[in-house]
């Protein structure tokens, strides 16, 4: 019964994209792909997934107000890991404020955040 | 017509010399008018070309990547693999397209790590593209040699190692700062033993690409920094200082301390800010002594430390300055007041600044 | 009529016409040359720079965006959140609302949940007073934002309680409307924090023309060349300006102005030299010039920077009537600046700054077009008193308009070399159809303006800064 879950995945770099897309698609997941804020909150809008992926640094509607609109105007209780460039320690501290569940900081390793999402599915 | 001309001419040479320059100077202009429209149209063609290519490649490079790093097993190159290889190889033989293919694995090995950035630099290896770099290393155009560097850092190539460090007193500061930025990226603290012998200045901004680079590694050893505290280099002072800050040295307190009395002002303030921060207690008192005869500047930056230091018998001292001309003296000592005295006659009732600001946080319901 | 004038007299003046012209021609040829090897040089330098590291370092210098706005609702929120999108990290913004009569501090206070807050201001500059107070958002994700209610003063005055206000060693002041790319803060400060030998004390940026342009939630996405001849006009004026004007006074360490649009500042100097004039309508370019002053009477070595990527994008005025009124105030802005500052000009004392900036500044922008407008009634006067010259005139004419056109297409060139921003079909032909045109089409109103400008500053004083109707940048 492994349902395919649906994870929306907000980055703006193409191949990092298309790399966690072929992993995670490989792994059985769903995948949809925005490449700025205001896509992410319209295909999370949208598709209700399992679970969001988002980077912090992204035009217009930044990840934090992704998280934040998830959580106070959406209420959802869907698991958000947040993307961090090193060293934006402030952002990131921002981003658990307003509800996100965890972090990776870049570079990252793609198979620790296969593991990670694994563990927040279940 | 041929009259018409003729006359023309006739009467152009008879005119005034500006009449006759004037004239000239326009037929010029529409000359050169034409030719340059000429080379515009060609220009704006060829860059069309050159764009298409770049948006058609770029598609193509990212999924040949991506296909690359999980076509084969662990072991061995699979044949799919090794077409990929020879297909880069055969593409980068193009200076466009070389570019692109770089751009494009480094666009993904900036952002991961682990086994599969290290398959991407295995590939920089396989596809030859390591011998455009190092070749360039020669050549006589500094911005080539720099760009190489730089690729090379990006790659993380050890190997490239005796040939960049043959070029460290290049006359360029920007491929001086390359070679520099890969000593720290590759060899980390142990990159940083230019330090000991740099005259040139190192500008803010080369210090904070050069921090930014340790940033990213955890568990460095970090090295002994006393005698660049001691450098005559103003600006390898102010980099360590930097160091110290962010690496929590305590154990260099003693170097810091004499930085006090450093001739240059922006040192003996940057010393002090580091204060604060590596809770160098033993300072306050050395600074409280010959508060009177430094510069305002400096007695700004003593009191933002004391906002942190200050202990209660440094209240007589500190409310001395209450009414000081100053104003950030005076916000500082009152947020200094307020921290270390409670319910007492010196506690201050003040209009919160931006950095007191505190608003509730606990908006959002975390999951 | 048949006035017989003296042949020496008719020479003279030739001679002075052309001489002018020839003078004017030549300045823009050595300018243009010097601006294309330093553009080259800057891309060189640049085109490997790494802007990435310094976005995320916790010691990166930290910059406040000032940006004054006054009746600005149709588009205020849209313009803050792009402003609060950049992707520098140690920044934030600064909105003054100058007394807007509008509902432009409510639409903010709904949008990003914004609360009144004690502040405590320090006044280095006298301002106009605050008048409903200072806020800040209680959402975390709009930390960065500062908005702030006072009484109308004007831009200038509305700037100088940004500099109060700010606690950060760099201050941008931009217009509100501007679009700000991402990476334009990490471009704009490198200059400062390069500089090992000498000072930075401004930088400026070059303004792009967005009419046209799609740009959605507050993003560029797409460059488009607009059909109004008034803004073609004026993008290729800005290209000359920027592509082969600047680059060379910023080398030659004379750089006049820097546009009001955005630019970034060393902080403590603005203070120091008393932040910006609120008395006069060329606030921009007056407080760059008392800076300039300011150090070279300190002597110490400075720079001021100028940065030729793209980086700023705003909307030009699109009718003749706003066109003229904008032009006019730029007028009357050199005009006060040059006279408040004459102590300068010629004087050895003050370098580049006096001997090539200001008599260059005073000699091609001030007097220029009146100059343009005295030959223009000379040759009339010769033709009506019949004293010959219709080749001279036409010559002069053809001259003119010939060089115009022949500096306007290697602009486009230039252009296209170094930031090929206009790539689609058939807009080089618009290009080169506008500096054919340009010439005809806007440089009268340019001449008509200034004109206008040089009359209202010396007999009109009351009339001040003008109106510019705010169209909406995002185009549905």
């Amino acid at each position: 019964m492994n349902l395919s879950k649906k994870i929306v995945l907000a980055e703006d770099n193409s191949i990092l994209a298309k790399l966690l897309q072929f992993k995670l698609e490989k792994e059985g997941y769903q995948l949809l792909i925005a490449t700025n804020g205001k896509e992410a909150v319209d295909l999370i809008e949208d598709n209700k997934p399992d679970m969001i992926l988002t980077d912090i640094m992204m035009p217009f509607i930044s990840g934090l107000e992704v998280i934040s609109h998830v959580r106070n105007k959406l209420e959802m209780k869907t698991p958000i890991v947040v993307f961090s460039s090193a060293g934006q320690e402030e952002m990131v501290l921002s981003a658990f404020n307003l509800g996100a569940t965890d972090f990776m900081s870049k570079p990252f390793s793609p198979n620790e955040l296969i593991i990670r999402i694994k563990r927040l599915l279940q | 017509m041929l009259e018409l001309l003729q006359n023309s001419v006739e009467a152009l040479n008879n005119s005034h010399p500006i009449i006759q320059f004037c004239a000239y100077l326009s037929l010029l202009f529409i000359v050169i008018i034409i030719l340059l429209l000429v080379y515009l149209k060609n220009l704006r063609d060829r860059l069309r070309i050159k764009g298409r290519i770049e948006a058609t490649y770029k598609k193509k490079y990212e999924s040949d990547l991506i296909e690359y790093l999980y076509a084969g097993d662990d072991k061995n190159i699979s044949l799919h693999q090794q077409k990929i290889i020879d297909y880069f190889k055969k593409n980068a033989e193009n200076r466009l397209k070389r570019k692109l293919i770089i751009a494009t694995f480094l666009k993904l090995k900036n952002e991961i790590s682990g086994e599969t950035s290290d398959a991407i630099q295995d590939l920089y290896y396989q596809t030859g593209l390591i011998n455009s770099a190092t070749s360039k290393l020669k050549s006589k155009k500094w911005d080539a040699v720099a760009r190489a560097i730089r690729e090379l850092t990006l790659f993380e190539i050890k190997e490239a190692h005796d040939e960049i460090i043959l070029l460290i007193n290049h006359p360029k500061k920007e491929v001086r700062n390359e070679i520099q930025k890969y000593l720290v990226k590759l060899f980390r603290f142990d990159g940083l033993k230019f330090l000991d012998v740099l005259e040139n200045p190192l500008s803010e901004w080369d210090q904070i690409q050069l921090l930014e680079i340790l940033n990213k590694f955890n568990n460095l050893e970090v090295p002994d920094m006393n005698n660049w505290l001691r450098s005559n280099n103003n600006s390898v002072l102010s980099f360590t200082l930097k160091l110290a800050k962010i690496y929590n040295q305590f154990g260099v307190k003693d170097e810091i301390i004499a930085l006090f009395n450093h001739p240059n002002i922006d040192i003996r303030i940057e010393a002090i800010n580091v204060v604060a921060h590596l809770g160098i207690y033993e300072a306050v008192a050395i600074l409280k002594e010959d508060y009177f005869t430094r510069s305002l500047e400096e007695q700004i930056a003593f009191f933002k430390m004391m906002e942190e230091m200050a202990m209660p018998d440094d209240i007589p001292f500190i409310r001395e300055h209450i009414e000081h001309d100053n104003f950030f003296i005076r916000i500082s000592v009152m947020k200094t007041m307020n921290l270390i005295t409670v319910d007492d006659d010196n506690t201050f009732k003040i209009n919160t600044t931006a950095t007191d600001f505190t608003i509730d946080k606990d908006l959002t319901i975390a999951s | 009529m048949n006035l017989d004038l003296p042949e020496q007299l008719i020479n003279f003046f030739d001679y002075i016409f052309f001489g002018f012209a020839m003078a004017a021609i030549l300045s823009y040829i050595i300018l243009a040359i010097i601006s294309a090897f330093e553009t080259v040089n800057y891309m060189k330098k640049n085109s490997f720079v790494n802007y990435t590291e310094i976005l995320s370092s916790s010691i990166s210098p930290s910059i406040s965006i000032i940006a004054p706005a006054y009746n600005e609702s149709l588009n205020i929120v849209e313009n803050v959140r792009s402003l609060l999108s950049n992707h520098y990290v140690n920044y934030d913004v600064i909105i003054i609302n100058d007394g807007s009569k509008d509902d432009t501090l409510e639409k903010l206070i709904t949008a990003y949940d914004l609360v009144k807050v004690d502040y405590l201001i320090n006044n280095q500059v006298a301002t106009k007073p605050l008048r409903k107070g200072v806020f800040k958002s209680t959402n975390p994700a709009f930390e960065k934002l500062i908005v702030v209610d006072k009484e109308n003063g004007g831009k200038a005055d509305a700037l100088n309680l940004g500099l109060n206000i700010s606690t950060n060693k760099y201050v941008a002041c931009i217009d509100v409307d501007c679009l700000l790319l991402e990476d334009s803060l990490q471009k704009m400060i490198k200059p400062f924090l390069e500089a090992t030998d000498h000072k930075v004390i401004a930088a400026g940026g070059v303004i792009r023309i967005a009419n046209s342009c799609i740009i959605k939630d507050g993003k560029l996405l797409d460059i488009n060349f607009p059909k109004n001849h008034i803004v073609r006009g004026q993008i290729l004026e800005y290209l000359r300006a920027f592509l082969l004007g600047r680059m060379a006074w910023s080398k030659l360490n004379g750089l006049l102005v820097i546009s009001g649009a955005f630019g970034l500042f060393d902080k403590k100097i603005a203070l120091e030299v008393g932040g910006y004039d609120t008395k006069t309508v060329g606030e921009d370019m007056e407080i760059i010039v008392r800076m300039r002053r300011h150090m070279e009477e300190k002597k110490v070595k400075y720079r001021v920077a100028y940065i030729p990527d793209p980086l700023c994008w705003t909307e030009a005025p699109d009718n003749y009537k706003i066109f003229i009124s904008q032009r006019n105030r730029w007028t009357r802005g050199t005009i006060e600046t040059l006279k408040k500052h004459k102590k300068i000009g010629f004087n050895p004392k003050y370098n580049s700054l006096g001997i090539l900036s200001y008599p260059y500044w005073f000699l091609f922008e001030r007097l220029a077009p009146i100059l343009e407008v005295l030959g223009l009634f000379y040759f009339t006067l010769l033709i009506v008193t019949n004293n010959v010259v219709w080749d001279y005139a036409i010559l002069f004419l053809i001259v003119a308009y010939l060089f115009t056109v022949l500096f306007s297409i290697i602009t486009i060139i230039a252009e296209e070399l170094t930031y090929h921003q206009y790539t689609k079909r058939g807009m080089g032909i618009q290009l080169i159809k506008t500096a054919f045109t340009e010439p005809i089409l806007n440089h009268p109103f340019i001449l008509y303006a200034a004109i206008k400008g040089n009359f209202d500053y010396y007999f009109n004083k009351s009339i001040k800064w003008g109106e510019m109707t705010r169209k909406g940048m995002s185009n549905n």
